[in-house]
């Protein structure tokens, strides 16, 4: 048995072997789901896609190659796009209840591809975020929990199950994607307004992007200070971002002795971590327009709580309805 | 479940059990190595020589000659910008070479690394401007957040259209920024059939700093990429606008 055997290799291979309760999962495909939502559906209702997404020949106004997908359905008409956005946003329906979730994930994946490549001014980091987690969802077995797939699977079984359990890799993934986008971001954040040194004037200065900004935002010379300490906060959450997977690991050892290690824990910089990360988040979606970024992002930060957390966190919920169900 | 006699059929699927762990754990190591390296900072999207001449981008490597400077390394502006565009050109030529054979994976399975997110403040950033002529004068219908002229403002300030929006204030886009005005001008025909014409152009100013922001300063600046186009190009007699009889092309004035 691997886990037996010594060695770098071995370790690796029992931690990717792990499995674990389906919750954490669930809540990412749940947040996921709803993030398609957002992203289909918000050109929908403004009419942008038929702008973006269409051929100059069609009522766009650009000219529109097309991955296979949409060269194979006919080209990027409005009847085609206007199927795809259709498509995709039942898709999402589909992540939301966990219906066929694999497959799904792996449908809205082709389809988010086919639909975001066809005009490549019109995108954001989101175009690389959600596929990316779709990708995770397709591979996880991201219907086992809260989902119509669980309920079909229980009520077919025969005999009836053992409480589920997933592969734990996935969920780990899910955390080491949000820590690569974070420190890959901070990196490339070379502004000499950013980098600690300089006057801290980055973030002051974005707000003040008509492009980015949900209404003037002139008032943020009143908050000169906030703005540079918020700056100074970002770039150091992004770049030190990878420090959290020592974090974890102290969390997941924490019977093991070490100063470090126990002050850590007693300082909880894991929830640290998420309620920072949660708050910039939500800051952004508050002052910026973005699109579906910050819907992406915190859709990961349900794998940063362990499933058992998020059983607890249920039970709080619903004290009276007994166990949690798969 | 301990199985004393097994039969032959089921050897080769425990086999498979016993690998299993192993190739999946290889496969799981393939995607982190795929991950991590298309993540790696690279300056893609500056890869374009004469966008470097924006003052936004000037400013900036003014800062870093400063703080070079500021250590002793003194370099005259087109000695540090030639050696910035070398060192990116090779980087950029041995990344490609590095990354192509996660190429497919990152094509087709949706694993692209692209996280260059707010690089630097784009301090001189530019608003749309859109007018239409109509009983021999110009009527601004649109200005970039402006809750006042509001033409397809739904349409044009969604998410995904402010992206394209902030690439066609930058002159090497000007051809994609005209075909958005060729667009705009068939749409115009439709919402203003009186309407002859159609110009937009993009209001460039410096962004205010902190102190003059709070004091209420109103920013100066210049209409720059000014393009005009005829709603209605078939028909004969239509009146012809001045194209920039209203105001100079380029010329200072206040924010509008």
């Amino acid at each position: 048995m691997s886990a037996q055997a010594p060695g770098a290799w071995a370790r690796w291979v029992g931690l990717l072997s792990a499995r674990e309760a389906p919750h954490s999962l669930a809540a990412f495909r749940v947040g996921v789901g709803l993030c398609l939502w957002h992203a289909f559906g918000s050109p929908l209702i403004t009419g942008t896609w038929s702008l973006i997404w269409v051929d100059v020949d069609h009522g766009g106004y650009r000219p529109l190659g097309g991955g296979w997908l949409v060269s194979a359905l006919g080209g990027p008409t409005p009847a085609v796009i206007g199927g795809l956005l259709g498509l995709g946003l039942l898709l999402g329906l589909n992540l939301v209840v966990g219906f066929a979730s694999r497959l799904s994930a792996f449908a809205a994946l082709q389809v988010f591809l086919a639909i975001t490549n066809l005009n490549g001014h019109t995108g954001g980091s989101y175009d690389a975020l959600i596929p990316n987690l779709l990708w995770l969802l397709t591979l996880a077995d991201s219907g086992a929990g809260a989902s119509v797939d669980a309920w079909l699977r229980a009520r077919w079984a025969s005999p009836p199950t053992t409480p589920v359990r997933v592969s734990a890799w996935p969920r780990y993934l899910v955390i080491g994607q949000l820590l690569t986008m974070y420190c890959s971001s901070g990196l490339q954040k070379v502004g000499a307004s950013w980098i600690p040194g300089g006057d801290l004037s980055a973030l002051y200065y974005i707000l003040q992007q008509p492009t980015w900004q949900r209404f003037d935002m002139r008032w943020a010379g009143h908050i000169f200070p906030l703005t540079q300490l918020a700056t100074l906060a970002t770039w150091l959450f992004e770049v030190g971002a990878p420090a959290l997977i020592l974090v974890l690991w102290w969390r997941r050892t924490r019977a093991r002795p070490g100063r470090l290690r126990a002050l850590a824990n007693r300082l909880r910089l894991r929830d640290a971590f998420v309620l920072f990360g949660l708050g910039l988040h939500i800051g952004i979606m508050s002052l910026m327009e973005v699109g579906p970024f910050s819907t992406a992002s915190m859709a990961c930060y349900a794998c940063l709580l362990h499933p058992e957390e998020w059983a607890a966190l249920l039970r709080r919920l619903r004290p009276s309805r007994g166990p949690i169900p798969a | 479940m301990p199985d004393a006699h097994p039969p032959r059929a089921a050897a080769p699927p425990r086999a498979f059990a016993r690998a299993w762990p192993h190739l999946r754990a290889l496969l799981i190591s393939l995607h982190v190595l795929a991950v991590i390296l298309g993540a790696l900072p690279a300056p893609s999207g500056g890869m374009k020589r004469g966008a470097w001449r924006d003052p936004t981008v000037q400013d900036e490597f003014a800062a870093w000659r400063g703080r070079l400077a500021a250590v002793g390394l003194d370099v005259d502006a087109q000695t540090f910008e030639d050696e910035l565009w070398a060192f990116a050109t090779r980087f950029m030529a041995a990344r490609a070479v590095v990354l192509k054979p996660f190429g497919p994976y990152y094509r087709h399975f949706g694993t692209l690394q692209t996280w260059r997110m707010f690089v630097a403040p784009h301090r001189y950033p530019a608003r749309l401007h859109i007018d239409i002529y109509e009983n021999g004068h110009w009527v601004n219908v649109y200005e970039e957040q402006n809750p006042g002229p509001d033409w397809k403002q739904g349409l044009l300030e969604q998410d995904r259209f402010r992206s394209a929006l902030f690439r066609y204030s930058w002159a090497s886009y000007e051809r994609s920024y005209r075909q958005f005005a060729a667009w705009i001008a068939k749409a115009a025909a439709v919402d203003y059939p009186e309407a002859s014409a159609v110009r937009l152009r993009w209001f460039k100013y410096k962004t205010l700093p902190p102190a003059q922001a709070a004091a209420g300063v109103e920013p100066t600046g210049s209409f720059i990429m000014t393009h005009v186009v005829p709603t209605h190009p078939d028909e004969t007699g239509a009146v012809t606008p001045p194209a920039t009889a209203a105001e100079p092309a380029d010329a200072p004035v206040e924010a509008p």
